[in-house]
């Protein structure tokens, strides 16, 4: 019955997005600080991973988005412009930075939302 | 340590790194004119050289990133001195100058060093940035269901 | 009826209340409810099923109990285990261990829910005039 409660696909979703973003965090802040670093390749979540993702919500499982594990490795598409081989760009590491944390408070506050919900359908207050 | 702060270690490996390599470089930039050092010999440019580490674990359960793998930190390998000769100037009235009037200077090209300084300079900013997300989204997760 | 049952009859429906609008907000139900509400919205159930289905109900309803209380308690249990990892330094994130308070929190706020409505019935049962 407990589990019942808390097995909605789109809170079951949102509970992996948000560990995933955290994981881009971890995966950022190592870009950003090895950006002057010779021959450092960027890292990012596993892009293997994204299409696993997509598969098992259009499935509809939402037990198999649960057991999901994300992962980081090395970003094969990032290209290097300098001499020194780092495929980290600055600017557009700045702006994924930016755009993971505005992912990351989303994330936030659908779970939020999902938890009020549940909680006003158990308690009738909110 | 609590890990609140998810990267956090990266980050504060790179602000150590970027402050050791800005001291490097205005120390360069101080001694543009430095014809006799320590050594009798004019002062030789220094540079940094960054590696990237992983953070050494305690024991296999001490990771304490939520992808389980140790931290990517960065570090200065080494400070090593340029190999660099030497610039000879004409400067006879010198008191270093050589039996042909000539006085061996440092060869420290103020352009180049202010270029380095820029970059450093960025990358710190960059992970100060870093820090205030992480340190926003640690917040945004404190939040989780209060209602 | 005995009073016994009529008890687990109206527990039965207050139970099976509560889960209809928790059923409402999430998209499947994977609980059995007890019989008798669903027999009674049923009309293809022939009476002598639904007097079948109100002696099992008896030993459904225990059931039901003791796996809320399991689940509860399992609850419970990962959430201190999450936050004594993050406390410990191990790979725990903060939001894993908020949400798994929160959940923990919910579940057992469920549970008194259940607790409350059962009291209530069984004193609206014993305010019953004979």
């Amino acid at each position: 019955m407990i589990n019942a409660l808390f097995s909605d696909s789109s809170y079951v979703t949102a509970k992996k997005m948000l560990d995933v973003s955290v994981l881009r965090q971890e995966a950022i802040a190592s870009n950003l600080a090895n950006v002057e670093t010779p021959n450092y390749k960027r890292l990012d979540v596993a892009s293997s991973f994204e299409s696993q993702l997509q598969s098992a919500i259009s499935s509809g499982n939402s037990a198999s988005v649960a057991t999901m594990q994300p992962e980081l490795a090395v970003d094969t598409s990032a290209v290097s412009g300098r001499a020194d081989g780092n495929t980290v760009q600055l600017e557009s590491e700045m702006l994924r930075l930016n755009e993971n944390t505005v992912e990351n408070a989303a994330e936030t506050e659908l779970i939020n939302q999902s938890m009020a919900k549940i909680r006003m359908a158990v308690t009738g207050k909110s | 340590m609590i890990n609140v702060l998810s990267g956090i270690d990266s980050t504060a490996s790179a602000l150590d790194a970027e402050r050791v390599r800005m001291d490097v470089i205005s120390q360069n930039i101080a001694n543009v004119n430095t014809t006799r050092g320590l050594d009798g010999k004019p002062y030789q440019r220094q540079e940094v050289v960054f590696e990237n580490v992983l953070k050494a674990q305690q024991s296999s359960l001490d990771s304490n990133l939520v992808s389980g793998s140790s931290p990517e930190m960065v570090q200065i390998a080494r400070i090593q001195k340029d190999n660099r000769p030497a610039r000879m100037v004409y400067n006879p009235g010198s008191p270093d100058a050589d039996a042909h009037g000539m006085v061996a200077m440092p060869d420290i090209n103020i352009h180049e060093e202010m270029v380095d300084m820029i970059a450093s300079s960025r990358s710190y900013e960059a992970n100060l940035a870093v820090a205030k997300n992480a340190h926003s989204i640690a917040m945004q997760a404190l939040s989780i269901g209060k209602h | 009826m005995d009073a016994l049952s009529a008890l687990k009859m109206m527990a039965g429906s207050q139970v099976g209340g509560v889960q209809n609008a928790v059923s409402a907000t999430t998209a499947t139900t994977t609980q059995a409810i007890p019989a008798i509400e669903l027999q009674q919205l049923n009309t293809d159930v022939p009476v002598q099923a639904t007097q079948a289905a109100s002696s099992t109900s008896g030993a459904g309803f225990d059931n039901l109990l003791g796996n809320l209380v399991n689940e509860v308690s399992q609850k419970q249990t990962a959430a201190s285990d999450t936050v004594s990892g993050l406390l410990s330094g191990k790979n725990v994130s903060l939001h894993q261990a908020m949400i798994s308070m929160e959940e923990a929190n919910i579940s057992f706020q469920m549970m008194v829910e259940v607790r409350n409505k059962l009291l209530d019935s069984y004193q609206e049962l014993m305010r019953m005039q004979v």
